[in-house]
């Protein structure tokens, strides 16, 4: 068999293997030991325990569990209703001012928490009924959710960017600041559609329905306090930015700082010390930690095996010889990361695409931090788009009442702005390179 | 065999308690270390020791993740699938994931041997020895195997009721 038939039933066996059900990161193992031992005998199961030890004994993987802590902590806790809060008590006069709320505080929740079901999970909890109990639709108030916890990918400190900068052996502090800025556009986006869209509603509101609603007002006391809640955590983003950014520290120590703060800040102004509070914070923690590790051993061997296979090399050779317009690599790319995207978890298709693609990107000539930022924002689309969009199964923990069909119908509008937002990406690259280049100087 | 699911269970949550303790640990440690670097002490063996933890904390939380239906999956082709196939499926899936933790543990075995009797070290400034890293991979991996075998129990208790009904 050549390399190419080869890749070609192993694309078709780790798809079916992965969507049996099977544990994503038994399933790369099974997958991995399976074609090791057919094509290159028992011999080369040798080192399997090594080379799943060794990618987990690494330094910048403490980030992880680290990071993962830290969002946990502010997640288990009613930060996310804070944070929301001391939003709405400024916003609540503009129209969709609830709604744009709502993402703007699932703007800064990412900014504390690398995880995107995470996200959607502590803002949608309290702004999902609140916004349907004030009468915003449950298109837009699920929508508005849905998409706005996919900024916790994308906004740093961000898991999914930790790991494309272990894949590629990118810099994880340049990533995090290219990250930064679309990440704000992205949620000003956002809030622009919720805008226009909430005046769409209020005026088909005003021209049928016929219970007002209720009216709210907040004095400036109010709105001083609401800040006042939120504002502890705003030391966490402060501490981040000056351990990583000032040279003091490295992106694993800059995680321990954080997670030991966001720890202590939670137990201080939550008061959760009790066993119970802090078992919620390390159960999270200790599930997701371990379920994003595992995939990453997992994956180590997987990758190994596709190098030993020669697979790797040959899908990147075959690639680059195709000698496509970039442009239209690149769309390749997207869509191909679209419909990979709907299927698997963003953790899982890093680890498995970026062998192969970052030397091809490398040949033509694209920069691996704004890719890193394009993928970022594709695979936010996954995680919103059914039958694996995680989001969509926290949006429904958050509001069982409300079919996946409304949820889906929308989260459409943001994802059209999520694709746009990709073109814009491509058309002027500098929304992605300039805060990383401006801060840490040109190059990789 | 409801005592056997009962003790893996805890098992699981005692091993998770304590890869939680060991993940603070390290997050102290490091947060201690950046402190004392900053004073213009050296520092040696902390980050070494912080990543033995975290090693050591993944494969603690293995079963407990297990337990809780934390390793994700994609759950597609059972739902194209009647009942009774989906649910034999399930059986194999779980049959699966029970081979793969029980040959992972017995690599992780052999290697922890292997390090063990050659007395073999990282190499760092540090430099401890690298079984007790090792280690946490069968230990982990067969605490795993073990929660499968709950989980096998659990299932066909499941399929027994059903079938019943």
């Amino acid at each position: 068999m050549t390399e190419t038939q080869i890749g070609g039933v192993l694309l078709v066996t780790t798809l079916l293997v992965l969507f049996s059900g099977v544990p994503i990161a038994w399933g790369l193992t099974v997958v991995a030991i399976a074609f090791l031992l057919i094509f290159e005998g028992f011999g080369s199961l040798d080192a399997v325990a090594l080379i799943m030890l060794d990618e987990l004994a690494s330094f910048a993987l403490l980030t992880i569990p680290l990071f993962v802590l830290l969002g946990a902590s502010i997640g288990a806790t009613a930060a996310g209703r804070d944070i929301y809060e001391s939003f709405y008590r400024l916003l609540y006069r503009v129209p969709g001012g609830l709604v744009i709320a709502n993402i703007f505080a699932c703007g800064v929740f990412s900014a504390i928490c690398g995880s995107s079901p995470a996200t959607a999970a502590a803002i949608g909890k309290v702004g999902v009924p609140e916004m349907l109990r004030r009468g915003v639709s449950r298109e837009l108030a699920t929508g508005s959710v849905c998409a706005g916890g996919t900024l916790g990918i994308l906004i740093p400190p961000s898991v999914t960017l930790i790991l494309y900068g272990l894949a590629t052996e990118t810099s994880i502090g340049r990533l995090f600041l290219a990250g930064v800025i679309p990440g704000i556009l992205l949620v000003l986006l956002f809030a622009a559609y919720a805008w226009l869209a909430s005046i769409l509603e209020n005026r088909e509101r005003a021209s049928t329905s016929a219970v007002p609603l209720p009216d709210v007002h907040f004095t400036t006391g109010e709105k001083i306090a609401g800040l006042a809640k939120a504002g502890p955590f705003l030391l966490i983003l402060i501490a981040v930015g000056f351990f990583m950014y000032g040279g003091f520290a490295t992106p694993s120590e800059v995680a321990a700082i954080a997670a030991v703060l966001g720890l202590g800040l939670v137990i201080v102004i939550y008061n959760t010390w009790r066993a119970r509070d802090l078992w919620r914070i390390y159960s999270d923690t200790v599930r997701e930690s371990t379920m994003i590790l595992m995939i990453i051993a997992a994956a180590a061997l997987y990758s190994y095996m596709l190098s030993r296979l020669y697979i790797t090399q040959t899908a990147a050779e075959a690639l680059v010889s195709l000698h496509m317009n970039r442009w239209v690599l690149m769309a390749a790319i997207n869509v191909f990361l679209l419909v990979a995207g709907c299927f698997l978890p963003p953790v899982a298709i890093i680890l498995m695409c970026m062998p192969v693609l970052t030397p091809v990107l490398e040949a033509n000539n694209f920069d691996l931090i704004w890719f890193a930022i394009i993928m970022t924002v594709n695979l936010e689309i996954g995680l919103i788009t059914p039958p694996v969009g995680l989001n969509l199964f926290v949006l429904r923990g958050v509001a069982p009442d409300i079919p996946i069909g409304v949820i889906l119908r929308g989260s459409m509008p943001f994802v059209i702005i999520m694709l746009l937002f990709m073109v814009l990406m491509s058309v002027f690259p500098e929304i992605v390179t300039w805060l990383p280049d401006k801060v840490m100087g040109p190059g990789r | 065999m409801q005592g056997f699911v009962r003790a893996a269970d805890r098992l699981a949550v005692t091993c998770a308690v304590l890869a939680g303790a060991l993940l603070t640990t390290a997050a102290l440690l490091i947060t201690w270390l950046v402190i004392w670097r900053s004073l213009g002490n050296s520092a040696y063996w902390e980050l070494e020791a912080a990543i033995y933890m975290m090693v050591a904390a993944c494969f603690l939380g293995s079963p407990y993740c297990l337990m809780t239906k934390g390793h994700v999956g994609v759950d597609l082709l059972t739902t194209y699938l009647p009942s009774a196939w989906a649910r034999r499926f399930h059986l194999f899936v779980v049959w699966l994931g029970l081979a793969v933790c029980l040959y992972l543990a017995w690599k992780g075995w052999l290697l922890t041997h292997e390090t063990f009797v050659k007395m073999e070290r990282t190499g760092s400034i540090w430099n401890p020895r690298k079984w007790p890293l090792y280690a946490t991979m069968p230990v982990g991996m067969l605490l795993t195997a073990l929660q499968y075998v709950a989980e096998l129990f659990r299932t066909t208790n499941t399929n027994a009721s059903v079938g019943h009904q």
